[in-house]
């Protein structure tokens, strides 16, 4: 009862605009001092206050910030699209491939599905419509691709994910590469398929000769290095996820002065968004962990578990019924409000079902990232709207259709298949 | 983009180089470390030189961050309510802020009250942890005086 009056207590916070982090927190403190009294509930808190803030495990997320920033003043996803461009450019619907490509390969080095949208948005909506692509059809493409950065590891959500979930992060990116992919092979199906049936709506354009490919292609290598050295150096255990952070951005910091772009302003620009945006995710994560423990006293979860164990349904139902669950919220939550709201409620039931908790991280992932697309909020789609705001928002919600269906269909697939998620991590270990 | 002229890039003080120090000095301990593992040539205490540097990066973004009202927050409700009614809930939530950071700043510091003769430090370096835990309860204080303060100032300001 306790448990369900806090989660309803937190909605209505959540509602009146008081910042996630303290709303969380202030609903976890209150909770355990009616529950355990004033006394316990104010040291357990800051107990956890503390432990986060000198934990040294959360390096990690300020430093792959840092990489993300210093990639972007290294002109990172104009290279990354650029390159994509190059080679498929020329097709039909090439560009959006190109979009597709750019957004996974940006998601890379920025963890972020709104960082990546907005910046693959001004960079590839402008060159789709210039060559005469649908705006619904762009602005669809732009957004959907942009989900890719929330899964791509090093990947923010997951990062935060491990975090309250207790879970390896290395674990997780390494989960997260296969179904990455298969996401964006899928937009790509999408795309084809469309441009099949509606050739009109994203025509071919002039191919580059392959010295101009070539030239484009190199151009990305080293931001492709920086990446490979990060994602594979965690997945074959050379160092761990925070010191795979702090080689990403000396790395970062050493490409964008091979590449003439670090200045005393880019540098100081790229500490100053990553301090702001650490800053903000520190007071999200604490929130979150004052709410789990306030959780894990009401015994909310486990009740709900018992429940759900004594309907008999098995793991695929239950799962479904959660994915439904997650579309719902998030149809009116924003992600990490979503994910710290639940992901202490539903841990405990996917474990009582022996669901893996790394397959349940991606899985949480890859559902919050299709509220990024799903209306009535989906962000993303407001984010293209923002950047060209002649596109009409009914138009951005028309051109992601067909993504939205690639999203469910690539759900399923996770769902049906799970060693899409557990099958490499396994393997290299 | 011009960083001194853009709204979203926080202005450069003490707040942001006491945090660009503590990053900076995490980013380059770890790819030290990282680097000493793999020539033979381990730098220790490494682990304990990082969950320090750490506390100053991580205060001064939550500092950052508040001064920037850069929290994350759901609009939905809010951004479709009338005027008044939003400065109204506006001014709330900062006041709920502040009620919390106060909390963590009193428990905060009573912490520190109940560690502090009993000379709490790293294992390998021996640093002394006394002063994070009297710099985190400070910076929940001053968590607790910007949102109030901001609460107000938008209040009367709008």
């Amino acid at each position: 009862m306790s448990g369900a009056l806090g989660v309803i207590a937190l909605l209505a916070l959540l509602a009146g605009g008081v910042p996630i982090g303290v709303a969380m927190g202030l609903v976890g403190l209150v909770g355990m001092a009616l529950l355990l009294g004033p006394e316990p509930a104010l040291i357990k808190s800051s107990v956890v206050f503390f432990e986060t803030v000198t934990r040294f495990e959360l390096g990690v997320l300020p430093l792959f910030l840092l990489m993300a920033h210093l990639c972007f003043a290294a002109g990172a996803s104009r290279d990354f699209f650029s390159a994509a461009a190059s080679v498929v450019g020329h097709r039909r619907g090439g560009m959006a491939l190109a979009t597709i490509a750019g957004c996974a390969g940006f998601g890379a080095v920025s963890g972020s599905s709104l960082a990546t949208a907005a910046t693959m948005g001004q960079i590839g909506l402008p060159e789709m419509r210039r060559r005469g692509y649908s705006t619904a059809f762009a602005a669809g493409a732009v957004a959907a691709g942009g989900t890719l950065g929330s899964l791509t590891p090093p990947s923010g959500a997951l990062i935060v994910f491990g975090i309250i979930a207790e879970q390896s992060i290395g674990r997780l990116f390494t989960a997260a590469i296969v179904p990455v992919l298969t996401q964006a092979l899928l937009y790509m199906a999408a795309i084809v398929i469309v441009c099949r049936i509606r050739p009109g709506i994203a025509p071919p354009s002039e191919r580059l000769s392959w010295r101009e490919r070539g030239a484009a292609i190199l151009r990305v290598l080293d931001l492709a290095a920086l990446v490979a050295v990060v994602l594979v150096g965690i997945a074959v255990g050379w160092f761990t996820p925070t010191e795979a952070a702090s080689i990403g951005a000396t790395l970062a910091l050493v490409l964008c002065a091979v590449r003439k772009r670090l200045t005393w302003n880019s540098f100081c620009e790229a500490l100053a968004l990553t301090l702001k945006t650490s800053g903000m995710l520190y007071v999200v994560i604490i929130g979150a962990l004052v709410f789990a423990a306030f959780m894990s006293f009401t015994g909310l979860a486990a009740q709900i578990a018992s429940l759900v164990h004594g309907m008999n349904s098995g793991p695929v139902a239950t799962i479904i019924m959660i994915a439904i669950l997650l579309l719902l919220l998030g149809s009116v939550l924003d992600g990490l409000a979503l994910m710290l709201l639940t992901a202490p409620i539903l841990l405990p039931i996917t474990a009582a079902l022996g669901i893996s908790p790394i397959w349940f991280g991606i899985f949480f992932v890859r559902t919050m990232e299709i509220g990024f697309v799903h209306p009535p909020i989906g962000i993303n789609l407001y984010v293209m709207h923002s950047i060209a705001p002649d596109i009409p928002i009914g138009r951005v919600f028309k051109g992601v259709l067909p993504f939205l269906a690639a999203d469910f269909l690539h759900l399923a697939l996770l769902i049906a298949i799970p060693g899409m998620a557990l099958a490499l991590p396994r393997w290299l270990e | 983009m011009d960083p001194v002229n853009d709204p979203q890039v926080p202005r450069r003080g003490l707040l942001f180089y006491v945090g660009s120090a503590g990053l900076l000095c995490v980013m380059v301990v770890e790819a030290a470390a990282v680097l000493g593992r793999h020539v033979g040539m381990p730098v220790m205490g490494a682990l304990e030189i990082v969950q320090v540097a750490i506390v100053p990066a991580a205060c001064a973004g939550m500092l950052i961050a508040t001064l920037r009202n850069a929290h994350a927050a759901v609009h939905l409700l809010t951004e479709r309510l009338p005027t008044a009614a939003g400065r109204w809930l506006e001014r709330s939530a900062g006041v709920l802020a502040g009620v919390f950071f106060a909390a963590m700043c009193g428990g905060g510091a009573w912490l520190a009250a109940e560690y502090w003769n009993t000379y709490e430090q790293s294992e390998v370096l021996h640093i002394p942890f006394r002063p994070l835990r009297l710099l985190v309860a400070l910076t929940g204080a001053a968590l607790a005086v910007l949102s109030v303060r901001r609460a107000f100032r938008s209040g009367r300001g709008a």
